[in-house]
């Protein structure tokens, strides 16, 4: 009879133990699992920027592929969820708030586009969810006081100053039109072009929109060749650009363009064909097929041995550089991994050397890298880069 | 006969009879009363019994009919409000558990005969409620359903609305740039001017600029068609619709769209059809608003249903309420009735008891008790001469004669103690008689003591005087022989130096020098036997003087000052001490009472006791200081300083005269007897052994005490107390003078 009570009495106790070992368990962070770390992603992989968000895709998965297969991140499996938006910011809205609610992502990684991620980060925001590289340099993501947003590439200011002071040092060339998408997107990269004409004295000579997610783009093309500007600054997707640029050959409206990163330079390139030759694209990460800095080595190999059908592109060179950057802080944080710990790894970190990709954070400030890289498509169709524009050679 | 009632008047004269009847009477009392109550208590305990199983019951299960009516009340709103056919089957289930709950409270209600009427009637309206409530049902069910197909047709309008934008957009953007450029596909050639900007191609721009808006008016006309809220304000909007959708086909056939724009076209004809289709948008909306009139006028039946049947099922609330009431009232009134009798019998058995306790125990009982009491202390007190009063025949009467049979033992027990306590006495009387005896012997004894003292005092006296003249005589020519002696020595230098210039009788001065020295030598020691021969005669003297001293009185009382006089002979004492040793010190500290005044005394008398004791302070002290001296030579001022410490204090009834030394002290062996004659520790030669016997004796002839204090090696001192007022000292010892 003793003897049952006392077995009794070690089984309550062991129990109890049992239950308190559970407890930390419970309390792990959101989408930090024993194995695994889910990451969400709402991109377009629809519609006319589908290539950008599928690029940026494959980038991500190609880096947490190559961390997977090196054991994961302190024995966690890097996982990514990806949801179709097709840069619709209704249904990025839908689709954050399902990786949120429903998934339980622990970080969103990827997005692709301004407005949609206009409409995604409140609700990030809210749930207090890291929002990591998205593919826009809208400015507003860059504000201070957005203290969740981890942003890797330069801003589209960066780039607008870029090519407006390139046009000028490189061409001489002051009469500047714009030609860009009628939304928050291709607003910002017009203000950017706007401000800085204003900073050296000058004036934009004329405009032209068209509107997101279609390919009508003739009056826009008619408004801004008014103007008869000497180059035309490109804020758009590159499906309506390369109408634009088609239609803009055809009608004889032949200025300097220079389209800025978030057009896609590849599919871009693709699109134009031999139309495409001359075209300038600034790039906020290096040209893949270089061997510097080294991380574009490293990208190749996963790329080639994780899709050995995808060429090495701009965009997916972003997205990979995005979940090395995303591997990076997760790292940094051990084990015991948090969203806390995971923003402050980045946002407190001197600098975070990917390879020789190098960023630069620090107080009150979100964005990692300042570099603006430029590239022209050449004869072959296919961008290059380049150390300053060059007029072209007339045939 | 007369037996019996003698037997029985007997039995009534015992107080434990009427005890008996007393406690008998009360008990009787109590039982009647117990009964009382338990009647009353019994009959209430009945009419509770009819509330807990008919009333509460009854009342319970009205309420509860009650409870549920309202829940059905609140069931058809709860129905209509359902978000999704889901929720609406989850609130009729919940509904349906709740009207069968009602049911069978409503049948358990009808039993009851006194309320048939109203059952029957809530019976109905429960009815008609429930009817109501499957109506509401239905209409719910079938207001989801076009609800569904509502949504269908939202979503389908938002989709038709973005393929518009699209297409439509596309095709102004074409056709505007062709107007303006003459490009229509890229593969194309310009055309010429006349063929790209005529009137042909510019009326199309405007019918495509004009469909873009009939588009956004149509789309716009139906959402909001989709959103009316109030039935008769749709059919405007169905107006709108129409035009717009007349206005479509008119600029559809003006474009000749069916060979450029198919598509177009067939986009046009969805929203048209999702306007005016027989299952599309308007008369959904028309059929969903007329529904949930429908639902309202229900919902308002409802609610005025489900009121009167809570209006009727409160009224058999009510009713079981008063049936509960009644029985309450029943059972108050059993219990007061209860309350008032038990009341009555309570006073009567009070009554009683007062009566008895007062009639009986009070008057007969206690006072002759008392009575009794009475005897009895007065027989503690020793009066035992009274007669008890044995009159009656109850216990009271048994006890007072046996009391008066007590009573007669105790003076025959008196009497013989009288005898034994004579004897005692006699007994005590004879131990004082010879204790008497013995004090007497003791007395005799030390007359015999006091004869003999007397006897040697006589003959100290006379020997002392005899002895007297004779050391006068050794005294005076001792000194005598002394000065004679001196004037010798003085003359015997002149006799050698006469003639100081006769020098050639060096020789012979020489010779005479030695026998001159041998002349001195013999002369200072004539001189010291003298010396020593006058002393020791003084001391004979002394001694002598002593005795004749203790012989007589010497003087007469008068007042006197004490502390002067003390003062005055310690300092005596401590010169003759002085003489006889001059390196000895004393520190004499005076602490004088002034209160003392002058009292009376023999100073003769009292300036030899303090010449006594102080000389004995003294004696006492240097003996130490010598002590000291030889033990520890080096540092002897330090270590020890012979101090008297005289004082007097004026207390009450008494003076206190301390004189106190830091001598040695006096051993306790011998404590007890300093005060007898020719007892003393001085050597030989120094101490009579009369000093203290003689102040005892001094003191005690004024009335006074010495008292000693000491300790051995740290102090002595002696404390001399004297009444006030002092004693007549030739009343108080008349025979010591004689």
């Amino acid at each position: 009879m003793r003897h049952f009570w006392l077995t009794a009495a070690a089984q309550t106790v062991c129990a109890a133990i049992v239950a308190l070992s559970a407890c930390p368990a419970i309390a792990e962070e959101t989408g930090v699992h024993e194995e695994s770390i889910l990451f969400g992603q709402s991109a377009a992989f629809s519609g006319p920027a589908a290539d950008l968000g599928l690029n940026m895709r494959l980038g991500i998965e190609t880096a947490f592929w190559e961390a997977n297969e090196q054991g994961g991140v302190h024995g966690r499996q890097l996982e990514l969820e990806s949801l179709d938006d097709a840069y619709e910011p209704k249904a990025a809205i839908t689709n954050t708030r399902k990786l949120v609610n429903e998934s339980r992502v622990f970080a969103l990684i990827g997005a692709v586009g301004t407005p949609t991620s206009r409409s995604a980060t409140p609700i990030a925001a809210a749930a207090g969810i890291p929002y990591i590289a998205p593919f826009t340099g809208a400015t507003f993501l860059r504000e201070p006081e957005r203290k969740t947003i981890i942003n890797m590439r330069a801003s589209y200011d960066q780039e607008t100053e870029e090519i407006v002071n390139r046009l000028i040092r490189d061409l001489g060339v002051k009469r500047i039109g714009v030609f860009y998408q009628d939304d928050s997107y291709g607003h910002t990269g017009y203000r950017g072009v706007v401000n800085a004409l204003k900073r050296r004295q000058l004036e934009l000579v004329s405009s032209g929109t068209y509107e997101r997610n279609t390919t009508a783009i003739k009056r826009g093309l008619l408004d801004v060749s008014q103007g008869n500007p000497d180059a035309v600054v490109l804020v758009g997707a590159y499906q309506p650009i390369a109408t634009m640029i088609r239609w803009s050959r055809k009608i004889g409206f032949d200025p300097v363009f220079v389209a800025i990163s978030f057009v896609g330079s590849n599919a871009l390139a693709q699109k134009l064909g031999s139309d495409g030759a001359g075209v300038y694209i600034t790039q906020v990460v290096p040209f893949p097929m270089s061997n510097w800095p080294p991380v574009n080595i490293a990208y190749r190999q996963a790329l080639a041995a994780y899709a050995p059908d995808a060429a090495p592109n701009f965009v997916s060179l972003e997205g990979y550089l995005a979940g090395r950057l995303a591997i990076t802080a997760a790292e940094r944080c051990g084990r015991t991994l948090d969203r806390d710990c995971f923003i402050n790894q980045l946002l407190d970190a001197e600098s975070i050397d990917l390879d020789g990709f190098k960023l630069y954070y620090g107080d009150g400030d979100n964005q990692g890298s300042d570099a603006v890289f430029l590239t022209v498509i050449d004869e072959s169709g296919y961008p290059s880069p380049i150390q300053k524009l060059e007029r072209k050679v007339e045939p | 006969m007369i037996n019996l009632q003698k037997f029985l008047y007997q039995k009534f004269s015992r107080i434990s009879t009427q005890l008996y009847l007393g406690i008998g009477s009360a008990v009787s009392f109590t039982i009647l009363a117990s009964v009382v109550a338990w009647i009353a208590f019994d009959r209430v305990a009945g009419l509770q019994r009819h509330v807990n199983e008919n009333s509460v019951p009854k009342m319970t299960v009205a309420f509860a009919a009650a409870e549920k009516s309202s829940a059905l009340v609140a069931a058809a709103p709860r129905m209509a409000a359902a978000a999704s056919s889901e929720e609406l089957a989850l609130v009729a289930n919940m509904v349906a558990v709740d009207l069968e709950d009602f049911q069978n409270k409503l049948a358990v209600l009808m039993d009851d005969r006194h309320h048939g009427n109203r059952s029957a009637q809530i019976q109905d309206k429960g009815q008609a409620l429930i009817s109501n409530i499957t109506a509401i049902q239905d209409s719910v069910s079938d207001r989801f359903e076009i609800s569904d197909q509502l949504e269908v047709r939202r979503a389908e309008l938002i989709e038709l609305r973005d393929r518009l934008t699209t297409i439509l957009s596309s095709t102004i953007d074409d056709q505007f740039f062709y107007v303006i450029t003459g490009y229509g596909d890229l593969e194309d050639s310009t055309s010429s001017r006349e063929q790209h900007f005529s009137q042909d191609q510019l009326s199309r721009y405007r019918h495509l600029a004009e469909l873009q808006v009939d588009a956004t008016l149509g789309v716009q006309v139906l959402s909001a068609a989709f959103n009316v809220a109030y039935g008769p304000q749709l059919e405007p909007l169905r107006e709108r619709f129409e035009a717009t959708a007349r206005g479509i086909d008119r600029r559809l056939a003006m474009l000749d769209a069916e060979s450029h724009q198919p598509d177009l076209i067939a986009l046009f004809n969805q929203l048209i059809d999702l306007g005016l289709g027989p299952e599309a948008g308007f008369t959904l909306r028309a059929r969903e608003l007329a529904l949930e009139e429908r639902q309202r006028e229900l919902l308002t039946q409802n609610r005025s249903l489900a009121l009167e049947l809570v209006a009727e099922v409160e009224g058999l609330v009510r009713a079981a309420g008063g049936s509960v009431q009644e029985a309450t009232r029943n059972a108050n009134q059993a219990i007061g009735l209860g309350r008032t009798i038990l009341l009555v019998v309570s006073a009567a058995s009070l009554i009683a008891a007062v009566l008895i306790s007062w009639l009986f125990v009070g008057r007969i009982l206690l006072r002759r008790l008392e009575r009794l009491s009475t005897v009895m202390r007065s027989m503690a007190a020793g009066d035992l001469e009274a007669q008890v009063d044995v009159r009656g025949r109850d216990e009271v009467a048994d006890m007072a004669r046996a009391l008066e049979v007590f009573r007669r033992y105790a003076l025959e027990v008196q009497r013989l103690n009288l005898v034994e306590k004579l004897a005692e006495e006699l007994k005590e009387k004879n131990t004082l008689l010879e204790s008497t005896m013995s004090t007497l012997k003791q007395a005799q004894n030390q007359i015999v003591i006091r004869e003999k003292l007397a006897a040697l005092g006589e003959l100290t006296a006379g020997v002392a005087h005899e002895i007297k003249n004779p050391l006068n005589f050794i005294k005076n020519f001792s000194e005598v022989s002394s000065e004679l002696l001196d004037e010798l020595l003085e003359e015997v230098p002149k006799l050698t130096s006469a003639d100081p210039q006769q020098t050639d009788s060096e020789k012979v001065s020489g010779v005479k020098h030695e026998s001159m020295e041998i002349i001195n030598e013999i002369g200072s020691d004539l001189t010291d036997n003298l010396k020593r021969i006058c002393e020791h005669g003084q001391r004979a003297n002394t001694i002598v003087q002593s005795m004749l001293m203790m012989g007589r009185g010497s003087g007469d009382t008068q007042a006197t000052d004490i502390n002067a006089l003390l003062s005055q002979h310690a300092r005596l004492a401590y010169h003759n001490a002085r003489v006889s040793d001059p390196e000895f010190r004393l520190t004499v500290e005076e602490h004088f009472d002034s209160a003392i005044g002058l009292y009376e005394v023999v100073p003769q008398d009292f300036g030899r006791v303090f010449l006594n004791m102080v000389g004995n302070a003294c004696y006492a002290t240097d003996q130490k200081r010598r002590f000291v001296a030889k033990s520890r030579p080096l540092d002897r001022e330090a270590s020890y300083q012979p101090t008297l410490v005289l004082s007097t204090r004026k207390l009450e009834h008494c003076i206190e005269i301390h004189i106190r030394d830091n001598g040695d002290g006096i051993p306790a062996s011998v404590v007890d007897k300093i005060f007898n004659p020719f007892f003393t520790t001085k050597p030989a030669d120094s101490g009579t052994g009369l000093g203290l016997a003689l102040s005892n004796d001094i003191v005690r002839k004024h009335g006074g005490t010495i008292r000693v204090e000491t300790e051995t090696g740290s102090f002595t001192e002696m404390i001399i107390q004297l009444p006030v007022p002092p004693v007549q000292l030739d009343q108080e010892l008349p025979g010591e003078d004689g």
